[in-house]
């Protein structure tokens, strides 16, 4: 999958008529003379076949490229705002699991009418919530607060929390709809009323029993939620000026940074992909029926 | 059918309405942009850059009342703070149906009504009324907004058929094929829907220039579009495709000697639109964002041209933000409620048909 995606993106690039060396064409102090020779030092003389397996060759070894822009190695640029990225969307990831695990045990544990009506608010509110407009809200109380406005580049826990809130918000409406539906679901199955009948209390009854099975299709859900979490921290890192890989991409596409943007791509690929399997992992762990089918 | 009765009769009506009445009335702005927006959206003033919003009054500074609504005349008092002091010599009352900038209502009616605008005595310019005051260029911001409506829920429904189509085709295919085909097709789907969709729609963005006009702009946002969102809309067709197939009308008209085309078009696929289009209506709000997102990064579409994205964008110049918050968030208080209509009228639909 990994291997299609740079594929496509790498044609997409390539195909392109402008590249980074089109703004410096355009400059009359600089004669064809450098720009071949520049060319040549990048690489963008030779073929397009050429240019995907030297790149492919070099990323399967661990060697992005070097940056057109900055001047350094992609790997070095993307690996420090990979982990602040993965910082914040983790943290997201967390906050979204604890609150929507929180309300929903609880609709089933009292079905009280209010509080169904409040989880169904939170979804429609979180649901229909751009993360964009959070985002900038944020930003309008950092500065009524008349806290220091958040300086690019700099790393403060307020940005991280904020910024995890917000990426969290779209995540707490799916993940919310989900399980308390799974739930509600599970708690009429006759294996819940063995487990009341046994005389488990009610807490267990739903811990231990009920959760069980509908966490099978909350983590096919949580997996496939990882590109959106990404997609969003594009927008959230920009706004909050949080320096991570959605910020970095950006500022590639702005300055047509071929191999910084092929990078970033191959490394937010490689991510979901990782998080996918992680979560197809864990569904194995939870389900033993699934094992005997998948082998 | 009885999907539709049980909907009907539900307690959840009135949201249901209220979010049609929300989701119609963003249309009606959409359409009658023009005639609602009291100025040209490019126009720019060098004498109010930045304008607060305009005062509309009913009592003048003797403390009189007046019937009539009228404005004063605002004047840049202070270049560096922005501030801006009123003219209370002169009133300008607000008017109906006032005519200004000339426009074809629905492309080819041509009009120079707006719905209001500010009265003033003949040969001299009245003062211009901002709702929303004016960006920094001095253009005013709520017919921009207004535009900015438009272009966002036009792109938005194109991009959806576009996906639609390419995801109905592929999965009523998927839904049909043998096994191993079928495997592969939702390998496919899955990948696309777990892959960081933004993230690609903006690599491929950078294989186009930056600068592009207006239109090949939201033509190629339709086509991206369509081609990354099309797999939750494969999935669920193939699902229904399936569940169709073991029907026993198909089997009468496969008994019958029918072809699977012909099967496909007029006994699966009629019976399968109402749930397709619940989830079309669904995407609306994804592709929104995604339009929204992308001109709010700078790669969408791009200035002069109005959108929601680039509204917002504008708006992190900090020391504005902090000043009036809601005036510069106004395009995502536009976003928020359209989206909040369309989840308010669809939801209970999709719930009973999962």
């Amino acid at each position: 999958m990994i291997l299609i995606v740079s594929a496509i993106s790498f044609t997409l690039l390539s195909s392109a008529g402008g590249d980074a060396l089109s703004t410096l064409r355009e400059n009359p102090q600089i004669s064809d003379k450098t720009i071949e020779g520049l060319k040549r030092i990048y690489g963008l003389d030779r073929t397009f076949a050429e240019r995907y397996g030297l790149w492919l060759f070099g990323a399967v070894s661990g060697d992005l490229g070097e940056s057109f822009v900055f001047r350094i190695p992609v790997r070095t640029i993307i690996w420090s705002r990979f982990l602040n990225t993965l910082i914040m969307s983790a943290l997201a990831f967390v906050i979204a699991v604890v609150i929507s695990f929180f309300l929903s045990i609880l609709s089933v544990r009292y079905r009280r009418r209010f509080l169904s009506g409040f989880i169904e608010t939170i979804i429609l509110l979180s649901a229909s919530t751009p993360r964009m407009v959070l985002a900038l809200l944020v930003l309008v109380v950092t500065l009524r607060f008349s806290m220091s406005a958040p300086a690019a580049g700099e790393i403060n826990l307020f940005q991280l929390f904020s910024g995890a809130i917000v990426l969290a918000v779209p995540l707490i409406s799916v993940f919310l709809a989900q399980l308390r539906v799974g739930l509600a679901d599970a708690m009429n199955e006759d294996f819940v009323r063995l487990a009341r009948a046994k005389g488990l209390a009610e807490w267990r009854v739903i811990a231990s029993h009920a959760l069980r099975a509908a966490l099978n299709p909350f983590l096919s859900i949580a997996g496939l939620s990882f590109g959106g979490l990404l997609g969003g921290s594009v927008i959230v890192e920009t706004v909050l000026g949080w320096p991570g890989l959605g910020a970095l991409m950006v500022s590639a596409v702005r300055g047509r940074d071929v191999p910084l943007v092929m990078g970033v791509v191959l490394v937010a690929s490689a991510a979901v992909w990782l998080g996918n399997t992680i979560a197809e992992v864990l569904q194995l762990v939870n389900d033993k029926r699934l094992r005997s089918d998948r082998g | 059918m009885d999907v539709l009765l049980t909907r009907r009769r539900s307690p959840r009506n009135r949201a249901m309405i209220a979010g049609l009445v929300i989701v119609f009335a963003f249309y009606f702005i959409a359409i009658f942009a023009d005639f609602l927006a009291p100025y040209d959206y490019r126009e720019q003033t060098r004498q109010e850059p930045s304008a607060p919003m305009s005062n509309i009054r009913f009592r003048d500074d003797q403390g009189i009342w007046h019937l009539r609504p009228f404005i004063y005349a605002q004047k840049l008092a202070d270049a560096r703070n922005m501030r801006y002091d009123e003219e209370v010599t002169q009133k300008y009352p607000l008017t109906m149906f006032a005519h200004g900038r000339p426009y074809s209502l629905f492309g080819f009616v041509p009009s120079d009504t707006h719905l209001f605008g500010v009265e003033s005595a003949e040969g001299e310019n009245p003062p211009r009324l901002h709702l929303l005051g004016t960006d920094q260029l001095g253009r005013d911001r709520f017919s921009r907004l207004l535009l900015a409506i438009r272009f966002s829920l036009l792109v938005s429904p194109a991009g959806t058929v576009l996906a639609c189509i390419i995801g109905i085709i592929f999965g009523a295919i998927s839904g049909y094929a043998y096994s191993n085909v079928d495997s592969v097709m939702m390998g496919i789907a899955d990948a696309m829907i777990s892959l960081p969709t933004l993230i690609l729609i903006l690599a491929a963005r950078a294989a186009f220039p930056l600068e592009l006009p207006p239109i090949t702009a939201a033509l190629l946002l339709i086509i991206i579009f369509g081609l990354t969102g099309w797999a939750e809309m494969a999935r669920l067709t193939r699902g229904l495709v399936l569940s169709m197939k073991q029907r026993e009308f198909i089997i009468a008209a496969r008994s019958i000697g029918l072809t699977e085309r012909r099967i496909l078009w007029r006994h699966i696929l009629p019976n399968i639109t109402s749930p397709l289009i619940v989830q079309a209506t669904l995407m609306l709000p994804a592709f929104l964002l995604a339009e929204t997102a992308l001109s709010f990064l700078g790669v969408g579409l791009q200035e002069p041209e109005p959108s929601l994205g680039n509204m917002l964008s504008l708006s992190s110049d900090l020391v504005m933000l902090k000043a009036s918050p809601f005036i510069l968030l106004s395009p995502g208080i536009v976003i928020f409620l359209f989206v909040f209509g369309i989840r308010l009228a669809v939801r209970r639909k999709t719930e009973l048909f999962t």
